[in-house]
C-alpha cells in the first residue's frame, strides 16, 4: 500500500459569479480513510464535494485522485461515485437495473452485471426479491441500500456521501450509519462524507473536516475536534461547552500566565500542550466540556475553581445538565452522570471545579 | 374493488353526488355523440332531413373507397405533424427547461403569444410569405437565388408547414412539463455513473419524458387530423382532409347522416389509432410500474 493519498485537492477557489464558496482549500484523504466534511449550510461542503465529482470545474487550484490531476476529466471518466442527497435513483428502472446502471455503461456482459448486482445486494442485505421492483415501492432506508450498492459496483477510489441519511427519522438513520461503518470497514473504499450532523461526523469518520464560509477551519481525528478545537466556532459548533474569557499575560515556551477574574487558580498558568498556536497575550478564551467541570467542596483543592449559582437543570436520561451563574455573569454549562439523589438544587450556591488537563485554551475569533 | 362498487350503488348520497358531472357529461358529451349516431340512420331528401331508419348512409361509406383515402390521407398529414413537432419542440423544451432557465419566463410569453394569436390570421399569413411573388420569393431572390425557388405553396407541404406551426406549442408545453419536472441530480447521477451527454439523454432524460412525448403525440395527433383551415388555405383545397370533406358535407352538400358518418368514422379510427399506439409503446412501464 502506497503513502501518497487517494485524495489531494490544492488551493481550490470556486467562484460563483461574485460569490465565493471556495476560498482556497488544501485536504489531503489517506487511502481507505473515513472523513467527513462537517460546517453549517453554506460553508461550501457540498462545492468541495462536487469540484471533487467532477460535477463542476474549480475556478483556480488542482484536485489529484490516486496521484492523476482530475482538471478537464468529466465526472463520468472519474473513478469516484456519489451518493447523492435525494438518493436519485432512476425511477423509470428496477432496482436491478439501477444497481447495474453503471456496468452497463462499461459495457460489461449481462450475466456478469447479474452476478455483481447480486453480490451488491447481498453487501447492502437486501432482499433479492426488490430486484424486479421500482424505487418508489421501496422504504427509505431500503432505497438507500440501493443507492449505496448502485454507488459501490463500479468499484470506485473515492465513495462521495452528500448528506444522504439527512432526510431519514433518527432511529432509521442510526442503523444505516452502523451500516455505513461496516461498510466502509469491509470494502476499504475511502469514504468522503459530507454533513452538517457533527454527531454523525463524530461516530462515523476518522478524521473531520470542519468548513466555514468556504474555508477549513480545522483538521483532525474527532477526539482533536471535540477537545482541542482550533477556534471558538468550532468549539461551539462541535456539542456543547464551555468558553471562559481570560487575560493572557505572557507566553513562552513553557505555556502561558493569565489571568481571569472568576476563575481561582493557584497557579496562573497553563502548559504549552494545552494551549492553541494561535494564542497570543491578550483576549482568548478557556474551552472546557461540560462533563469535565464537577462539583467541589469549600475547601477542596481543584486546578481552576469558581463560584457560581445554579440556574437551570434538565434531566437527559442518562445524565443531568445544570446551567450555573458565575458571579461575573458568565454561565456553566455542566454535565453529570445522572442520580436518583440530585447532588444540586436551583439557587444553591455551589463550588465548581476541574482539572488543568482538561482545559484547551483558544484564540477569541468570530464565534 | 367489487364491493366498494356494490356497496356505492347502495349509497343514495352518491347520486346526488354524483349528478353534476354526470349533468354535464350528458348534455355535453354523450348527447351530442348519441345524436350524431342516431343522424346517421337517416336519409336527407330535398335539403330535408327524413327519419328513415335505414343502413343507406353506412353502405355508401363502406362502399367508396374515395372517403378512405381521405381519411388515410388525414391519419398521414396528422402523425407526420406529430412527429415533426415532437423532433423540434424537444431541444426548444429542452433548452427552455435548462440552459435558458433565466429567460424562461420571457419566451413562454412570447409562444403563448404566437399560440392565441388568432389561427385564420396566421396561416393567411403564411400564403403572403410563400406566395409566387412572397416575402420568401423576394428575399431568397435577393440574396441570388433563382425567382419562384419556393414553389410549394398550395401543396401538402405548404399544409404540413402550417399544421406544424399552428400545432408546435402544444408540444413544447407538454414536453417543457415533462423535463422540467426531472431532478437534476439524477442526470448528474447518470454521469457520475460513467454516462456521456448522450448516453444520460437517452438512458435518463428521454425515458422520463416519455410521458411527456405521448401526452403531447396525442394531443397533437387528435388535433391534427381535425384540421381544416391548414389545408384549405395553404393546400389550396387540392388534396382535402377529413375535416374539411365532413365541412363539405354538411354544408354544401347538405347531407347531414353522411357528414354524421364521416364523423364517426374519424373518431373512431383516430381513437383506434391511438389506442393501437398505447399499447404498441407500453405507456404502463413508462407511468413507472404505477
Amino acid at each position: 500500500m502506497t503513502t501518497a493519498p487517494i485524495l489531494d485537492i490544492q488551493d481550490v477557489h470556486k467562484d460563483y459569479n461574485t460569490y465565493q464558496a471556495l476560498k482556497g482549500v488544501s485536504l489531503k484523504v489517506r487511502r481507505g480513510e473515513f472523513i467527513a466534511l462537517v460546517g453549517p449550510s453554506g460553508c461550501g461542503k457540498t462545492t468541495l464535494l462536487k469540484q471533487i465529482a467532477g460535477f463542476e470545474d474549480a475556478t483556480s487550484g488542482t484536485i489529484s485522485i490516486d496521484g492523476r490531476d482530475m482538471a478537464g476529466v468529466p465526472a463520468a471518466q472519474r473513478p469516484t461515485s456519489m451518493v447523492f442527497q435525494k438518493l436519485a435513483l432512476f425511477p423509470h428502472m428496477t432496482v436491478a437495473e439501477n444497481i447495474g446502471f453503471p456496468l452497463k455503461l462499461r459495457k460489461v456482459p449481462a450475466a456478469q452485471i447479474a452476478q455483481r448486482v447480486n453480490e451488491m445486494i447481498a453487501l447492502m442485505e437486501l432482499k433479492p426479491i426488490y430486484l424486479d421492483r421500482f424505487p418508489r415501492a421501496l422504504s427509505g432506508g431500503e432505497q438507500q441500500r440501493v443507492a449505496l450498492a448502485r454507488s459501490m459496483i463500479s468499484s470506485p477510489k473515492l465513495l462521495l456521501l452528500d448528506e444522504p441519511l439527512s432526510a431519514l427519522d433518527v432511529k432509521l438513520k442510526k442503523v444505516l450509519q452502523s451500516e455505513l461503518k461496516r461498510l466502509h470497514r469491509s470494502v476499504g473504499v475511502t469514504f468522503v462524507h459530507v454533513t452538517h450532523d457533527l454527531e454523525e461526523a463524530m461516530m462515523l469518520a476518522d478524521r473531520i473536516c470542519v468548513m466555514r464560509a468556504g474555508r477549513i477551519l480545522q483538521l483532525g481525528d474527532p477526539t482533536d475536534i471535540y477537545y482541542r478545537p482550533a477556534d471558538a466556532f468550532v468549539a461551539g459548533f462541535i456539542g456543547e461547552t464551555n468558553l471562559l474569557p481570560i487575560d493572557v499575560v505572557s507566553r513562552n515556551a513553557a505555556g502561558i500566565t493569565y489571568r481571569s477574574e472568576g476563575i481561582a487558580d493557584p497557579t496562573g498558568t497553563i502548559p504549552a500542550p494545552l494551549v492553541a498556536d494561535s494564542v497570543s497575550p491578550g483576549q482568548a478564551l478557556m474551552n472546557v466540556r461540560p462533563e469535565l467541570i464537577r462539583r467541589i467542596g469549600t475547601h477542596e483543592n481543584a486546578d481552576c475553581a469558581v463560584n457560581a449559582t445554579v440556574t437551570e437543570i434538565f434531566s437527559k436520561g442518562g445524565t443531568v445538565q445544570y446551567r450555573a451563574r458565575m458571579p461575573e455573569g458568565h454561565d456553566l454549562a455542566i454535565e453529570i452522570q445522572g442520580t436518583s439523589a440530585l447532588p444540586m438544587q436551583v439557587g444553591e450556591n455551589v463550588r465548581l471545579g476541574w482539572a488543568k488537563k482538561d482545559i484547551w485554551v483558544l484564540a477569541p475569533g468570530e464565534a | 374493488m367489487e364491493q366498494t362498487a356494490t356497496r356505492s350503488w347502495h349509497d343514495p348520497g352518491l347520486l346526488v353526488k354524483a349528478l353534476p358531472s354526470v349533468l354535464l357529461q350528458t348534455t355535453c358529451f354523450i348527447a351530442p355523440l348519441l345524436m350524431t349516431f342516431i343522424l346517421t340512420f337517416q336519409r336527407t331528401r330535398d335539403f330535408q332531413l327524413r327519419w328513415t331508419w335505414d343502413l343507406a348512409t353506412w353502405t355508401d361509406v363502406f362502399s367508396k373507397p374515395h372517403y378512405w383515402t381521405i381519411l388515410g390521407h388525414t391519419l398521414v398529414m396528422a402523425a407526420a405533424c406529430v412527429a415533426i413537432c415532437m423532433v423540434l419542440a424537444f431541444p426548444i423544451a429542452y433548452g427552455l427547461a435548462t440552459r435558458f432557465k433565466r429567460f424562461e419566463n420571457e419566451i413562454k410569453i412570447l409562444i403563448t403569444f404566437a399560440f392565441i394569436t388568432d389561427a385564420t390570421l396566421k396561416t393567411f399569413g403564411w400564403v403572403l410569405f410563400l406566395d409566387k411573388k412572397g416575402a420568401a420569393n423576394f428575399l431568397l431572390s435577393g440574396l441570388g437565388l433563382p425567382p419562384e425557388s419556393v414553389a410549394f405553396l398550395f401543396t401538402d407541404w405548404a399544409t404540413l408547414l402550417g399544421m406544424v406551426y399552428n400545432l408546435l406549442p402544444f408540444a413544447i408545453f407538454t414536453l417543457y412539463l415533462s423535463i422540467d419536472t426531472i431532478d437534476r441530480s439524477l442526470i448528474l447521477a447518470a454521469y457520475d455513473a460513467g454516462a456521456s451527454k448522450w448516453r444520460a439523454h437517452w438512458e435518463v432524460t428521454l425515458p422520463l419524458c416519455k410521458p411527456g412525448i405521448w401526452a403531447g403525440s396525442v394531443l397533437i395527433f387528435l388535433l391534427g387530423v381535425g384540421v381544416f383551415l391548414e389545408p384549405k388555405v395553404l393546400g389550396g383545397g387540392v388534396s382535402p382532409m377529413s375535416a374539411e370533406l365532413i365541412r363539405q358535407t354538411f354544408e354544401t352538400r347538405v347531407n347531414w347522416p353522411l357528414g354524421a358518418a364521416l364523423t364517426l368514422v374519424l373518431m373512431v379510427v383516430s381513437v383506434f389509432v391511438v389506442l393501437l399506439f398505447s399499447r404498441i409503446l407500453n405507456m404502463k412501464r413508462a407511468g413507472f410500474g404505477t
